[in-house]
């Protein structure tokens, strides 16, 4: 925590310096704001990636490492593209979490207690969470429920459901061992997460920058009104956003039940508070305070960087919460100077 | 520019039905009369200033036409035929443009993706999910519109038009109205938030639209600007229809009249 303050400001004196005294628009902190607002993470990942480069030499700047680095990101990486795309259309998927934990549970129990066949089981898991997600964006449009609330009931909901089917019990895998091949085998030596990750990413920015349906999320995101006297199905646009979301949630859920080896009953929670920190701090990456892909990658890959680094210095597992607890808030600040002063 | 010339020379239309009628149209919200039993026709060519108060029922109006909602009783006609305008998509397929005040544009977007927003050029069918964008057609076509009406946008593919000047994106969103409606262009406050060398610029296209024979009906609180352009005017008063004039035979001080009520409603409908 206290590291990445004194980052901060040491950022801050930097760019003050970098600054040119007359600059084109604007006040000198307004374009400082606007910098920080644009580069504010990149910065932050940049010098980390130094810092830790410098301490550590032998251990941190390795292929090794860079392998674990991006192993370890690949799960929280999927979830939160998932959510940039209701962040995109202006709506909050707070159950992305809960979904997580329930597509894993079930896709365990499906295995060991249906003895499903594994395609089936993941399929039926991941429908699971495309279905929770439509539900979502029904609710938010149709019924006009507040994104945050609506999400946060349905996200409960899904624990029930969770303890319903489970009791409250983690599910071991007793049948279909190759299930855990999913997570932990490689392909021409690059981990199967690492390629699902990329794979994930690419499709999902393809959708949001270069499809028709993309462009009518963010066209709904920045202004619904002027979306819909343009002739765009607003509440359409909104359920396909929260059901790509439940469904990255969902593919997180099933990928971390492979990884695990069995069904943890909230083994998934915690990725909704990573999410969102990364899709914040991509928020504050290039594109002036808007939601993209690229910026939430970038938003992971400094979460991932910072956490595999204190681990590295065997900083003690406190400050491993407190650097992500300050990064989310440090995040949404950044986010939100990005917003104010855009353009 | 003689309206009556130029339909009968460009378009040969003038036996055929008016372009809109509206018929005994009311609207209500809560109980509260926002129309009033209006009717008009717009013919072909015309070029309407719709002026009154505020309420006078004038958005009202332009959001009926515009399909953004349908009237609470009474009926509109296209070409007279009897049709239902709203989703505003509807009323997109009938040729009728909007440009709005405030909601005409995505700030983030380019001139050239709100050109084209809300009917993307695409490759493949299907769900939009799967349909490309094709962002060069999109973009040379709407360099083209916007240059053969004179309009020079400079970046106009990659500057998100929140970094343009209120006139420039005014001129785009009247230049992306005119692309699209074939039939009815409805301007809501066009230069209200314009400076003196915008808004001329902004009337010197709507005249050029004009020419072309392009229909409009234009919302304005400005009525020099409305005479610069319009040569019809239709007054509005606590959501009723008070006048119905060629700008030709009547005069400002007649308008303002009819605006504050120091002049009743005209009985005749102008037709």
């Amino acid at each position: 925590m206290s590291s990445s303050l004194t980052e901060a400001s040491g950022l801050k004196s930097l760019l003050q310096s970098v600054l040119k005294p007359a600059s084109a628009r604007g006040s000198r902190s307004s374009g400082l704001m606007r910098l920080l607002g644009n580069y504010g993470t990149i910065f932050a990942l940049v010098i980390m990636i130094v810092v830790f480069t410098i301490v550590e030499p032998s251990t941190f700047p390795t292929l090794g490492n860079i392998r674990n680095v991006l192993t370890d990101m690949s799960l929280a990486a999927i979830v939160a593209a998932g959510v940039t795309l209701p962040l995109v259309a202006g709506d909050f998927d707070l159950s992305v979490g809960y979904v997580a934990s329930f597509s894993g549970i079930l896709v365990v129990g499906l295995l060991s207690n249906g003895q499903w066949p594994v395609p089936l089981a993941i399929v039926t898991a991941i429908g699971a969470g495309l279905l929770i997600g439509i539900i979502n964006g029904l609710v938010v449009s149709k019924l006009g429920v507040n994104a945050f609330i609506a999400t946060l009931g349905t996200g409960t909901l899904v624990i029930g459901l969770n303890y319903a089917y489970s009791g409250g019990m983690p599910i071991a895998l007793t049948h279909s061992q190759s299930f855990t091949e999913i997570s932990l085998g490689q392909f021409w030596g690059i981990p199967n997460l690492i390629l699902i990750m990329a794979t994930a990413l690419v499709l999902l920015w393809v959708l949001l920058n270069r499809t028709v349906q993309g462009q009518h999320i963010k066209a709904v995101g920045k202004s619904p009104e002027t979306a819909r006297r343009a002739g765009i199905a607003v509440d359409g646009t909104r359920v396909i956003a929260f059901a790509i979301s439940g469904t990255c949630a969902a593919i997180t859920g099933v990928l971390l039940a492979s990884n695990l080896g069995s069904g943890q009953v909230t083994a998934g929670d915690g990725y909704m508070l990573s999410a969102f920190a990364a899709a914040y701090l991509g928020s504050a990456a290039l594109h002036q305070g808007e939601f993209h892909i690229v910026g939430t990658l970038i938003g992971v890959l400094t979460v991932a960087v910072g956490n595999n680094g204190l681990a590295i210095l065997g900083a003690p597992i406190f400050t491993q919460y407190m650097f992500s607890g300050g990064l989310l808030v440090i995040a949404v600040a950044l986010g939100s100077v990005s917003r104010r002063y855009a353009a | 520019m003689q309206p009556d010339e130029r339909n009968t020379i460009d378009r040969g239309l003038t036996t055929a039905a008016p372009l809109v009628t509206l018929r005994n149209v009311s609207k209500l919200f809560g109980g509260v009369h926002a129309l009033d039993d209006v009717s008009f026709e717009l013919r072909r060519g015309d070029v309407v200033g719709l002026v009154g108060d505020n309420g006078a029922g004038k958005s009202t109006l332009v959001k009926i036409l515009s399909g953004v909602f349908g009237p609470s009783s009474g009926e509109i006609l296209i070409e007279g035929e009897r049709e239902t305008l709203t989703p505003p998509a509807r009323a997109q397929r009938h040729g009728i443009e909007t440009v709005y005040q405030d909601l005409a544009l995505v700030s983030s977007f380019t001139v050239a993706e709100n050109f084209f927003v809300g009917r993307e050029r695409s490759w493949g069918r299907g769900p939009k999910l799967f349909q490309i964008m094709n962002r060069r057609s999109m973009t040379s076509t709407a360099a083209s519109a916007l240059e053969s009406l004179n309009i020079s946008i400079p970046h106009l593919k990659n500057r998100p038009v929140e970094r343009m000047s209120g006139g420039q994106r005014q001129m785009a969103a009247i230049a992306r109205g005119a692309f699209w409606g074939e039939r009815l262009l409805l301007l809501d406050e066009p230069t209200a938030a314009l400076g003196v060398r915008e808004s001329r610029e902004v009337l010197e296209l709507v005249s050029q639209l004009s020419q072309r024979g392009l229909t409009m009906l234009m919302v304005t609180h400005n009525l020099e600007h409305l005479w610069s352009v319009c040569n019809r005017v239709i007054v509005m008063r606590r959501g009723r229809k008070v006048a119905d004039l060629m700008s030709s035979e009547t005069t400002m001080d007649e308008v303002v009249a009819y605006i504050t009520g120091a002049k009743g409603p005209e009985t005749l409908s102008s037709e």
